[in-house]
């Protein structure tokens, strides 16, 4: 398992007038091996970019980025993104979709299929292996996009606002299935939100960003009660119930607001 | 802008078909153009039908137009094979776009006829100076095409494929090529008229054998039945070749559309 | 909070406005970095073909000329002439044939395409005659024409006019058709009539689909006429590509590619020009 390591990033763009946009400015944080860490932050703030720089979709002009003590220059098998809109191949099977990574490594079939197998057992989504993406719903289509990143066995996995396209039903059952997946197989796990109970239900510590410049504004540490009440055994209506939750939420809530314009 | 009823349509329709062999009928047989210039409906089709049995210019209609096909699909297949990788690694590369681009910009001025001296010096005029005019006609909106195609791909299925490990080759094939399918099909169809239309044009120009050729001769030798019925033929293929293809895009429309 | 002392670190700055950051310029070209890889691009394109013609002979004469040959072939052209006349008496000669071909093609094409877009009973009527002499490439018209006409110029002007005549059509038509059907409600609701209708909504609704259509038209008329003249002219520039072919004199081959490229791209500017000055709505 790998960790990641923001050290001092900073992105700055041209503008045109010939001045500089800075969208983040000097991001130190580290997110250990198989800790899961929920960024949130108003929109601008950057969250978005710190997550592309990890996966070497995105460059920053100043500090630098690295995945288990290596820099960052480039997307690699290591590390495994989960976009907003699924990103699934609409020409591909949803077998074909889980299996694609294990292909590009040359993986021979036997293993492809037995991985495949595993995670739409794992996904509930048994029985759906032929089909296309368009014949899915969008929560299934997110279980496929879900399953494809796990299916390469990344040290890194590095997720999107991955709900943030789903009806808030189907966000919920997805949220207490992905909290079921990493309990089971953490991984080092990047999660970027802008809905802060989603953060602080999956997360052991959530990052809170401040915008104009994007920078880190407070760390907030979730494991340690989560742990004390066995958030991880209760079904999520249960641990939104609880006074610490609602604690928790109310005080990341606090960080964001006073961001908040209305404009927004 | 009234609609019209079906019937209304149906009618005038088939008023506007009459009346076109109709009007060519009459000029043809009242003498007002001399009927050396002008044969009838009749006469073109009967010609059509006695050529596909006896050679002229040296062959059967048939046996011609065996040959144009037999260019024509080199031709077209070349510049599908070139246009459609090139232009789907221009829209993945921005260098390869910016080297590429001027160059062709600067070729497509030149109509691609233009191209048949060069093709006839380098390539001589049996099978190679015709395909090399026919890739130089079918080209543009293969390569067009599936850069365009690329370039609207969903960039993140593309970052997608890249996370996962694909490799350039692979991202290319397995998800620029499906991906823009649909716009690279639509452009293989106009690159199959043009590629038809520069055939015989080249044909026309230099060439021994092919459906071009018979009409160059019949012009010769002042034969417009021989002329008109070689133009049937021509525009019975290309109504052929671009039924199929249309079909083919409906297809692929119908299987790849809904992402 | 659950951990207060250890789990909230508090940066610095946070909450506080940052700083404004000094604007640093950053260094800029004069160009844009695509023109400067394109310039780069065409620049290597000669070196290559001086390399291959003059600095190694990897390419023979005969296939295709040097720069100098080039240089050579057009003064030639220019001052001498070739195939009966210099560039200029040869290049207006194509020219001309082309305009006056396109010109009888829009005059007869757009107007039918608009006749076909808004009355529903021609449509209906010309469309077969339409749909039968469509799939024959205008190319194939040569034979005829020249057959019907002879060598001159009235064959290559009556093949322009085909070739030109049937992306007009259509492409007005098809403006037309896409007109807003609420512009035109809205333009019968204030009470124009049939002739204001047409000249105030539907012809400046269709325009920009009409110059695609004539933009094509351009472009077949080149087309055309270069076929036309390579199949059989007594001036022009098909007929210099013609001659020199038959001389083999791939210098003067190459300097007539090049002048039918040319005028090609800058007629298509001219319409480009006319389209902006037409159509000042569309930025």
């Amino acid at each position: 398992m790998k960790d990641i390591r923001f050290e001092g990033i900073g992105k700055a763009f041209p503008t045109r007038g010939g001045g500089q946009f800075v969208a983040l400015d000097d991001v130190t944080l580290t997110v250990a091996e198989r800790e899961f860490v929920a960024v949130v932050g108003p929109s601008g703030s950057g969250k978005t970019t710190l997550m592309r720089m990890a996966a070497g979709l995105d460059h920053p002009t100043s500090g630098q980025v690295a995945v288990g003590g290596k820099r960052v220059t480039a997307p690699g098998p290591d590390r495994a993104v989960v976009f907003q809109q699924f990103a699934l191949f609409p020409w591909k099977t949803v077998r074909e979709n889980i299996a694609f990574g294990l292909r590009c490594q040359g993986a021979p079939r036997a293993k492809q299929d037995e991985v495949v197998a595993r995670y739409l057992r794992l996904m509930n989504m048994e029985g759906t292996e032929d089909r296309y993406p368009h014949q899915l719903s969008g929560g299934m289509q997110q279980r496929v996009a879900i399953a494809r990143s796990y299916a390469i066995e990344p040290d890194v996995l590095l997720m999107d606002e991955p709900f943030g396209a789903l009806d808030a039903q189907t966000r919920t059952v997805m949220q207490e299935e992905l909290v079921r997946l990493t309990r089971r197989e953490p991984r080092t796990t990047l999660f970027i939100t802008h809905a802060v109970e989603e953060a602080v239900y999956l997360s052991d510590r959530v990052v809170v960003l401040a915008r104009d410049p994007g920078r880190l504004r407070e760390i907030v540490d979730i494991r340690p009660t989560r742990i004390a009440e066995g958030w991880d055994e209760m079904a999520i209506d249960a641990v939104m119930d609880l006074p610490s939750f609602t604690h928790l939420r109310t005080h990341v809530w606090r960080l964001l607001r006073d961001q908040i314009r209305p404009d927004d | 802008m009234a609609q019209l009823s079906p019937l209304e349509r149906w009618v005038l329709t088939l008023l506007g078909t009459i009346g076109f062999f109709a009007i060519w009928q009459g000029v043809a047989a009242s003498g007002l153009v001399s009927h050396n210039a002008l044969p009838t409906p009749a006469e073109v089709l009967a010609t059509a039908w006695q050529l596909s049995f006896e050679p002229f210019a040296g062959h059967t209609l048939l046996q011609h137009l065996a040959a144009s096909l037999g260019r024509f699909a080199m031709g077209f297949g070349l510049a599908a094979l070139v246009g459609v990788p090139l232009g789907l690694a221009m829209g993945r590369w921005r260098l390869l776009d910016d080297i590429v681009s001027p160059i062709f910009e600067m070729l497509r001025f030149v109509a691609p006829l233009a191209w048949v001296p060069f093709a006839a010096l380098w390539f001589g005029t049996g099978i190679g100076g015709p395909v090399m005019v026919i890739f130089a006609g079918a080209l543009p909106p293969c390569l067009i095409n599936a850069y365009r195609g690329a370039k609207l791909v969903e960039p993140r299925i593309v970052e997608a494929a890249q996370v996962l490990g694909a490799s350039g080759p692979r991202i290319m094939a397995e998800v620029l090529l499906p991906g823009s399918l649909p716009s690279i099909v639509a452009g293989l169809r106009v690159s199959a008229g043009l590629a038809w239309q520069s055939l015989i044009g080249a044909e026309l120009i230099v060439a021994s054998a092919g459906i071009g050729y018979v009409m160059v001769q019949a012009q010769s030798n002042l034969a417009p039945s021989i002329v008109m019925a070689g133009m049937l033929a021509v525009g019975v293929i290309g109504l052929a070749l671009d039924v199929a293809l249309r079909r083919t895009e409906t297809l692929v429309k119908a299987r790849w559309g809904q992402a | 909070m659950s951990a207060p002392d250890l789990s909230v670190q508090r940066r610095a700055d946070a909450g506080a406005p940052a700083p404004p950051r000094a604007a640093r310029r950053l260094p800029r070209f004069g160009i844009g970095r695509r023109t400067l890889v394109g310039a780069l691009s065409l620049l290597g394109l000669l070196v290559l073909w001086w390399v291959l013609t003059t600095g190694t002979g990897l390419v023979a004469p005969y296939r295709f000329p040097s720069p100098a040959e080039f240089r050579g072939a057009l003064d030639q052209f220019v001052t001498d002439g070739y195939a009966g006349g210099t560039l200029w008496v040869q290049a207006w000669h194509s020219t001309r044939l082309v305009l006056m071909g396109f010109a009888v093609a829009v005059v007869t094409g757009v107007p039918l395409g608009l006749l076909m877009g808004v009355s529903p009973r021609a449509e209906a009527l010309l469309n077969p005659a339409f749909l039968l002499v469509r799939p024959i490439p205008p190319l194939a018209w040569i034979p005829l024409a020249i057959v019907w006409l002879g060598l001159g110029d009235a064959a290559k002007v009556l093949v322009i006019w085909f070739a030109a005549f049937v992306p007009s059509v259509i492409n007005t038509w098809t403006g037309v058709r896409g007109v807003d059907r609420t512009l035109i409600a809205a333009a019968r609701v204030h009470g124009a009539g049939s002739r204001r209708l047409l000249t105030e909504v539907i012809i400046p609704g269709a325009l920009p689909m009409i110059f695609t259509g004539l933009r094509l038209s351009l472009q077949a008329s080149w087309t055309t006429l270069v076929a036309a003249e390579l199949v059989g002219a007594f001036f022009g520039l098909g007929r210099v590509l013609d001659a020199a072919y038959r001389d083999i004199n791939p210098a003067m081959i190459t300097v007539a590619m090049v002048a039918v490229g040319i005028l090609g791209a800058a007629t298509t500017r001219l319409l480009g020009e006319a389209e902006r000055r037409l159509i000042p709505w569309r930025s």
